[in-house]
């Protein structure tokens, strides 16, 4: 009996993927409307199967939530993306979050990923140790970062940090993944911003949007952070000029 | 000598049995072979239509699908469609990407042709006339039998290829460019070929005629 069980369940965790209209937009199987709602016209999407899309060191997987968890963290998120407008959302070509848990990135278990081609990007809400809604702001800037790569100049931001310093190869090639806030880094908020350029601004972005007061504590006594809390604040106004952070 | 024996009632019974059985199984082995055994084949000569001018005749394997396309809504992509149709463009072009029961999509007239078919590059050749930019209405619900102009992963670069829905798609509102709706025949395009595993369908079925109701 006990047999049986594990090859029914077998069957249903490899059955075909469920493609659907929403696969034909972004291309990830298995996933339903959560909310279409919003008036900032972002569609929140939830996975009712587990997934896996693209393949060897690109691949990206992730399962399907329960539903209370859904529910509890959805709102995190929603209050997050919520202070975007529609017309923001528009111009960096911004329209679907897509909600699951044990999301996976080349085998690295991951909190978000941003995939701007298909304006989506999607959340692991099944992680608990950090912020949702900065994760949700740090992905968004991925995508505003790509689909801005002329005003968001790497070759300048890099000249923003002290000589000596070089970033990563690339984003999880560092051993530190840590996104707690770190003081006194001389430049970086968290062990992650040190991997790339493109992270470096996210985390800027992300703590601009989640911790401002804490963040302009920090920028005061840290020339660095100023310039290049300057670069991004200077940036996104070119952008949306009423944004508000 | 053989000594004959009589068939009892009940042999009688279970020969006419098999014999049924037999009959059933034969004539169901070649209706099953046949796909469009139970698709109405609809006949816009027998249907009245408000405004002739805008109804289109799709001709598939199994039947006839009747579109009413909108100019009102989309007028730039209505127009190339329309152009497209009366000069023959989609006659034996194939429907290149099939997602069972939730759409068809076709009308790759560089090379999706029966005649040149290119499965390396199916699903991205252009019609020659050009870009058009996406057609976008507000109001506009992608619902089940809407026909909606293709596109790639950015706005503006419709050409040629269409998609018809066989389900609701509201995620596609605002998305895409409708350019009509099916009337009659959506039967005929829940037929049409498609892969279980891959939404790109490898020996499609194709588009056999499409032509405006009046010329």
């Amino acid at each position: 009996m006990k047999f049986l069980k594990i090859v029914f369940f077998t069957f249903i965790l490899i059955s075909s993927s469920n493609a659907n209209t929403i696969f034909y937009l972004i291309k990830i199987p298995n996933l339903e409307i959560y909310d279409d709602t919003a008036q900032n016209g972002l569609k929140y999407l939830k996975a009712i199967k587990p997934f896996q899309v693209g393949i060897r060191d690109n691949n990206v997987s992730c399962s399907n939530p329960k539903k209370e968890l859904l529910e509890k963290k959805y709102i995190i998120i929603r209050k997050n993306l919520d202070r975007y407008s529609y017309d923001f959302l528009e111009k960096i070509n911004f329209k679907y979050v897509v909600l699951c848990k044990n999301l996976s990135v080349g085998g690295i278990e991951a909190v978000g990923f941003s995939n701007p081609e298909m304006k989506t990007i999607l959340i692991n809400i099944g992680i608990n140790t950090y912020d949702l809604g900065r994760i949700s702001h740090h992905e968004l800037f991925h995508i505003i970062n790509e689909n801005f790569k002329n005003i968001f100049n790497e070759i300048d931001w890099k000249d923003i940090n002290e000589d000596s310093f070089l970033y990563s190869e690339c984003s999880t090639c560092s051993e530190n993944f840590g996104l707690d806030l770190i003081e006194n880094q001389n430049g970086f908020l968290s062990e992650y911003s040190k991997s790339t350029p493109a992270e470096d601004m996210a985390e800027i972005f992300s703590f601009l949007m989640t911790r401002n007061s804490k963040i302009a504590t920090i920028a005061s006594s840290d020339k660095i952070i100023r310039k290049k809390i300057n670069f991004i604040k200077d940036n996104i106004y070119k952008i949306d000029k009423n944004f508000k952070f | 000598m053989i000594k004959k024996i009589k068939q009892t009632k009940s042999e009688k019974i279970l020969i006419i049995f098999i014999s049924l059985l037999a009959i059933f199984s034969f004539i169901f082995f070649f209706s099953i072979k046949n796909k469009c055994l139970f698709v109405k084949n609809n006949d816009p000569s027998k249907i009245i239509f408000e405004n002739r001018n805008n109804i289109a005749i799709l001709n598939a394997e199994c039947g006839n699908v009747i579109i009413e396309l909108y100019p009102d809504i989309s007028p730039n992509t209505v127009k190339r469609f329309k152009e497209l149709i009366k000069e023959k463009k989609y006659d034996h072009v194939a429907f290149h990407r099939v997602i069972k029961n939730t759409l068809v999509q076709g009308g790759d007239l560089e090379f999706g042709r029966k005649n040149n078919l290119n499965y390396t590059y199916l699903g991205t050749g252009s019609s020659g006339l050009g870009l058009l930019n996406t057609e976008i209405s507000r109001t506009f619900n992608f619902t089940k039998g809407t026909v909606g102009f293709a596109r790639t992963n950015k706005k503006n670069t419709e050409d040629s290829q269409f998609f018809i829905l066989l389900v609701d798609a509201p995620l596609f509102n605002e998305e895409f460019t409708p350019v009509g709706k099916v009337l009659y025949g959506l039967d005929v395009l829940k037929k049409i070929k498609y892969d279980e595993k891959s939404e790109y369908v490898l020996r499609p079925d194709f588009i056999l005629k499409f032509k405006m109701l009046v010329d």
